[in-house]
């Protein structure tokens, strides 16, 4: 290993070293907010090293070595989190520190998997309704024009829909279960998929639909063969931004009605205790879910669709 | 006439600003526990029939609603006085937030769950394997100590209940979508009447029937209050005059209703609801000595809350959750 690269692991190194002797300082008895100013004084200069750190480590390529700085960048915003809030004694009410969330965490961690079985199971089924409905009569409005004229000023309002008005509604239509959570997802879902399916086949070149024309392919031919391939980039699109829509108005809609089981009611129900370390493991939870979800359509569309411009780099 | 001179007129002035100081009132907020409604009309009386300017106090009545939880309010500083039950505010206290009760207006509870009669329960054995819906946001203690003691298991299995986060109205029951649901003897079960459910087709549980009642509308304040002796005196002040304006209101109901009316900025309630909430409430304050917290009482909510076997809300005896001094000083 070269001269540069040693110094780089010198420092992650001495970085290491020194979050682990200041925190240890302001833990427990130790001195609390002003009283520590030594250990702030040394926390900024940790700042300073770190941030040289992330700039090397920035320069990395390579699927593993890539990761390496955001890995650190995460790791160090949740160090500071937990050093400030024990540091200046932050009561556990108004945020409670990383290693509170983790111990919450794992004591509930039974009733928490209950929630977000509940949970996922109200936004894949709202997601898979919405997506589904959305692509279906995107087709049926490009297919018939008049359909498409006016179909996209209603759906338009569909989408406006403010999820706090329309779930209380789904729960008196649906019950209070998990079939309310998934309709509201699927209103709000809707819209975005119609919209960007139709943007997907519109944007066929005229070129390469005159050339399916002189083939004589019919409009079932051409939409599959050109159309629909051609669209794909917008329909994952709107995959993608349904992800996280769906999962926040699942979650939003439990407010407002529920079994006592389910990540929203979970946030509700625990806030109104003042038990906000389980709030905010309820968080980290639909955060990292969210997450996963939006990743794995990310890695479904790279599959689908390598041939796009965007990832010719 | 000789012109004045104008120093001549500096001791008027004195004396006029010294007047207009002493008639300067304290400010006190107060947060209600739900929105304007009969239920907290002794406020309303004592603000309107000017008993708070009597005692030099100007008081500003926060209405509350859906999501806001009392306890919390206080806790962040939004207001000096809180009207909230004891259950939700043991469990703030023990969670950290130092409130104290100094008053307490309601000496009987008035929850109850309501059944319908077609789905099959008659007595507190039916409830198994059954859909029972609840309040959250505080209101949730009573009801599953209720469960504890009856033995019920409220996490969906077999042997147990099924439980509802019911929002704040009555169609899970008219919609069938619960067997019971929680309401209120002033409340919800006359949204149910009104909806057109008869009597005969409910059964109603008393919380007090029941031996599970717990106190409920109380006055609470923090320590640090109640320790400022400026503060406690504001707070004494305060007690007097809402207790009064309390057995004004129970002794005129009619007037009591009108002043709860006409403070309702949301327009929503309707006056015969009010004067039927107004009929129940009166049956829920003390009578004699009015806001006064009976300590036998007090000892009954804390075993009823401690002895939840799976999920006690409260797991320690509360030590200092009530105090008498603002009471006795607002008997003076």
């Amino acid at each position: 290993m070269n001269r540069r690269n040693g110094v780089t692991v010198l420092a992650v190194l001495v970085l290491a070293a020194l979050a682990f002797a200041l925190l240890s300082r302001v833990q427990g008895d130790g001195p609390k907010g002003a009283d520590a100013a030594g250990v702030w004084w040394l926390l900024a200069g940790w700042v300073v090293l770190l941030w040289f750190v992330l700039g090397r480590l920035a320069k990395l390529e390579g699927r593993v070595l890539g990761l390496l700085a955001p890995a650190l960048f995460g790791l160090a915003l949740l160090y500071l989190w937990e050093i400030l809030v024990v540091g200046w004694e932050v009561p556990r009410v108004l945020l409670p520190a990383p290693h509170a969330v983790g111990e919450a965490l794992s004591a509930r961690w039974g009733a928490l998997w209950a929630d977000f079985r509940q949970t996922a199971l109200s936004v894949l089924a709202g997601y898979a309704a919405g997506c589904g409905s959305g692509f279906a009569v995107a087709l049926l409005a490009d297919r018939y024009k008049l359909l498409q004229r006016g179909l996209l000023p209603l759906a338009g309002l569909a989408g406006a829909v403010p999820i706090v008005g329309i779930a209380p509604i789904m729960v008196m239509w649906f019950g209070f279960d998990w079939q309310s959570k998934a309709a509201v997802a699927a209103i709000v879902t809707f819209f975005p998929m119609l919209v960007n399916t139709l943007a997907g086949l519109a944007s066929v070149d005229a070129m390469h639909r005159d050339l399916m024309r002189t083939y004589g392919a019919g409009h079932a031919a051409t939409l599959l063969k050109l159309r629909l391939p051609s669209a794909l980039p917008f329909v994952f699109n709107a995959l993608k931004i349904n992800s996280t829509l769906a999962l926040i108005s699942a979650i939003v809609a439990e407010f407002f009605g529920s079994p006592i089981y389910g990540l929203g009611f979970r946030i509700s129900a625990e806030v109104a205790r003042m038990n906000v370390d389980v709030v905010w493991a309820a968080i980290a939870l639909a955060a990292l879910a969210g997450s996963l979800f939006y990743g794995l359509i990310a890695l479904v569309e790279r599959a689908m669709t390598f041939w796009h411009a965007s990832y010719r780099a | 006439m000789t012109i004045m001179k104008p120093t001549r007129l500096l001791p008027a002035l004195a004396l006029a600003l010294a007047a207009a100081g002493a008639h300067a009132q304290d400010k006190l907020t107060l947060q209600l526990k739900w929105v304007t409604q009969a239920q907290f009309a002794g406020y309303y009386v004592a603000k309107d029939k000017g008993y708070y300017k009597d005692v030099g106090l100007d008081v500003t009545i926060k209405a509350g609603g859906p999501d806001i939880n009392p306890s919390q309010v206080i806790a962040g500083g939004g207001a000096d006085v809180i009207v909230d039950w004891m259950p939700s505010a043991l469990a703030t206290r023990e969670k950290g937030v130092p409130i104290v009760n100094i008053a307490q207006v309601f000496q009987r509870s008035g929850m109850e769950l309501t059944c319908r009669n077609d789905s099959g329960v008659k007595s507190p054995a039916d409830f198994k394997g059954k859909t029972l819906g609840v309040w959250f946001f505080g209101n949730e203690y009573p009801f599953l100590s209720w469960m504890d003691k009856l033995g019920l298991k409220t996490n969906g299995e077999p042997d147990g209940v099924k439980v509802l986060k019911q929002g704040f109205n009555v169609d899970p029951l008219l919609q069938k979508q619960a067997a019971c649901i929680s309401t209120m003897t002033y409340n919800e079960y006359w949204q149910l009447i009104d909806a057109g459910m008869k009597p005969e087709q409910l059964t109603v549980f008393k919380y007090e029937d029941q031996g599970v009642a717990t106190l409920e509308d109380g006055l609470y304040a923090t320590e640090k209050s109640i320790a400022d002796p400026k503060m406690a005196d504001k707070l004494a002040r305060f007690v007097k005059a809402s207790m009064r304006g309390w057995d004004d209101a129970v002794k005129n109901e009619a007037d009591a209703v009108k002043i709860v009316l006409k403070n309702d900025a949301s327009g929503a309630q309707k006056e015969g609801h009010q004067k039927r909430m107004m009929g129940e409430i009166a049956k829920l304050v003390g009578t004699g000595k009015t806001g006064q917290l009976d300590m036998k009482a007090y000892e009954r909510t804390v075993d009823t809350l401690m002895k939840g076997k799976s999920e006690p809300v409260i797991t320690k005896k509360p030590v200092g959750a009530v105090t008498d001094k603002i009471w006795l000083a607002a008997q003076k």
